[in-house]
């Protein structure tokens, strides 16, 4: 026990000291105004200090984050089925999937306050916008590389379209799906943010106030709860996965 | 309805500010001409700066022995950017100025163009609000940037419980469409383009309630101004000479204005231009020059902003500006 937690927890905690330490020595010995750059102990010293604003600016975020990591989940799924049950239909419709990847949530975010109105609508639907491509990507990609013999094998027992879709094509995705889900969880994070600029609440609005009022180590700490969340998502979505794959799947197989 | 950016709003857009610091680092590796300095502007080219495009357009500066040059724009990190050094001298606000030094950095003021701080609410005129306080203890959304000063001095005095205060979303379309809403502007800009959308807008002064921060203030670092006290007297005596000239008859700068910007038409320029006048032109300039700044009001500013938290210490009113003509 000891020692695989050693191995596992080591590399990652010696690294954030190593380079949090040597940042902390150039900015004061370059003496870098903390209003340019603040050494990682301003920051850590406003991320305890104002935990109590930040923390609850935080849970907002996630709110938005996990519902519009799940409508994402959901709708992603259902289209990329949609997809997959034709290449007619696929090569009419998913061109237009890729819209929601290249989309710069930036510049319609503020449309976003007109369309569904202010507050978590809009952050939500901000974050679904961002977060939805890379999981109809993923589970579209799994849909359609089941193992033939499989396929043939149902094919054969004559099982319908439905049992073949949930007995063989989504089980068979769901790695996918999770690889999917892991990847849309961090843009969900950015995506809530940047729909929080425009509709307020969370931690989108700790960060323009801070930044309104030359607090920087504020804006910083803000970015890093941010990182936090979004690694927390990255943790779940890479729980799930392991908890659903471990009996069969090689990908977890040889981690566990 | 035109559609735009509406030049008064002043968001300090972090992706922006992120490029433009980068940007602004790269441009400070450049080799830099020595004598040739510049301004940073934090908006696009308007009326707000007349003076400066005057002087230029009029090659005052040069008369003043001074090569100046603009920079900047929307979202320019402008405090960090003189803070830095990437730039001798930038626009900002005065509150700005007296934030900039508690948080450590030496910032100082040389000219203040506004007087009266253009900052404002706007409502709808058929609300029929009689004051700034009416205005803002009725119910509906209140579009304001986050982490502005004035709300939090506004939140101190007054009753905004039944108000919805949500980030300005840097267009006036929800205003068009929202008869409850009130959002913050800069008189010189929204209530122009809201007028000529087709709304009745009204307008209460955020000076009204007794914050009144100098705004579209000249600032240097205090280190490097110090030391260079001859040409900052001439630097601040060819912007007085600029304004003197832009309210005197704007229409030359205008025209040269809306090249470089070809958001502003003509019309909006000479609107915002004649309603920006009483705002620069005061009793007080009238005794002490245009631009001028008293210790009082830079020391009025400094407790409120200490009052209402933002700011720890209140410095030494002197500190915070080098009068100009001094």
């Amino acid at each position: 026990m000891s020692a695989g937690w050693a191995v596992r927890w080591l590399p990652p905690v010696g690294s954030l000291v190593v380079l949090t330490g040597l940042a902390e020595v150039a900015i004061r010995v370059g003496r870098v105004s903390p209003l340019l750059l603040p050494p990682p102990s301003a920051v850590l010293a406003v991320a305890v200090s104002e935990s109590p604003a930040l923390l609850s600016a935080s849970s907002g975020t996630a709110i938005a984050v996990l519902v519009g990591l799940g409508l994402s989940a959901v709708v992603g799924v259902t289209i990329a089925v949609g997809l997959s049950t034709s290449r007619f239909i696929e090569r009419a419709f998913y061109p237009y999937a890729i819209f929601f990847q290249v989309v710069p949530i930036v510049a319609i975010a503020p449309l976003l306050v007109i369309w569904f109105g202010y507050g978590i609508r809009a952050v939500i639907a901000s974050a679904f916008i961002v977060s939805i491509f890379p999981v109809i990507a993923n589970t579209l990609a799994g849909l359609l590389s089941v193992d033939p013999a499989l396929r043939d094998l149902f094919r054969i027992y004559r099982a319908g379209p439905v049992d073949t879709l949930f007995r063989l094509r989504l089980p068979a995705a769901l790695p996918d799906v999770l690889t999917g889900l892991r990847v849309a969880s961090g843009l969900a994070v950015i995506g809530a943010i940047v729909g929080e600029f425009v509709g307020g609440g969370g931690l989108g609005v700790v960060i323009l106030g801070a930044m309104r009022e030359q607090r920087t180590d504020l804006v910083f700490a803000a970015v890093g709860y941010a990182s936090l969340l979004g690694l927390a998502l990255f943790g779940l979505a890479s729980l799930a996965s392991h908890l659903s794959l471990r009996r069969w799947h090689a990908s977890e197989k040889e981690l566990g | 309805m035109t559609h735009a950016t509406w030049p008064g709003s002043r968001r300090h857009s972090l992706v922006l500010s992120l490029v433009l610091v980068l940007a602004a680092a790269w441009v400070g590796c450049r080799h830099q001409d020595r004598d040739r300095l510049e301004i940073a502007l934090n908006w696009k080219p308007e009326p707000e700066f007349g003076g400066i495009f005057e002087a230029l357009h009029d090659r005052i500066f040069e008369a003043n022995g001074l090569d100046i040059e603009l920079s900047g724009g929307p979202g320019a990190p402008v405090i960090q950017m003189v803070v830095a050094g990437r730039t001798a001298f930038g626009i900002a606000s005065a509150d700005e100025v007296v934030i900039a030094r508690a948080r450590g950095s030496d910032v100082v003021a040389l000219f203040a163009t506004y007087q009266t701080s253009p900052q404002g609410l706007m409502a709808h005129a058929e609300r029929g609000f009689d004051s700034l306080a009416a205005l803002l203890a009725a119910p509906g959304i209140l579009a304001v940037e986050p982490g502005l000063p004035y709300v939090k001095f506004l939140g101190s005095r007054y009753d905004l419980s039944h108000r919805e205060v949500v980030p300005y979303s840097y267009s006036i379309a929800a205003f068009l469409t929202d008869p409850e809403l009130a959002q913050q502007v800069f008189v010189t800009a929204e209530p122009i383009a809201a007028r000529r959308a087709g709304a009745h807008p009204q307008v209460f002064l955020v000076a009204e309630s007794g914050y009144n921060p100098y705004t579209a203030v000249l600032i240097a670092r205090g280190d490097r101004v110090r030391d260079d006290r001859g040409r900052v007297t001439a630097l601040q005596a060819a912007l007085r000479e600029g304004w003197r000239r832009y309210l005197d008859d704007p229409s030359a700068a205008n025209a040269w204005i809306a090249e470089q910007n070809p958001e502003m038409d003509r019309e909006s320029l000479t609107l915002a231009a004649a309603a920006q006048v009483p705002l620069i032109k005061t009793d007080a300039t009238r005794r002490d020059g245009l631009g001028s700044m008293t210790p009082e009001r830079w020391s009025t500013l400094a407790e409120q902003l200490k009052a209402i938290g933002v700011i720890g210490e209140v410095e030494e009113p002197t500190r915070y500006f080098i009068q100009p003509g001094s």
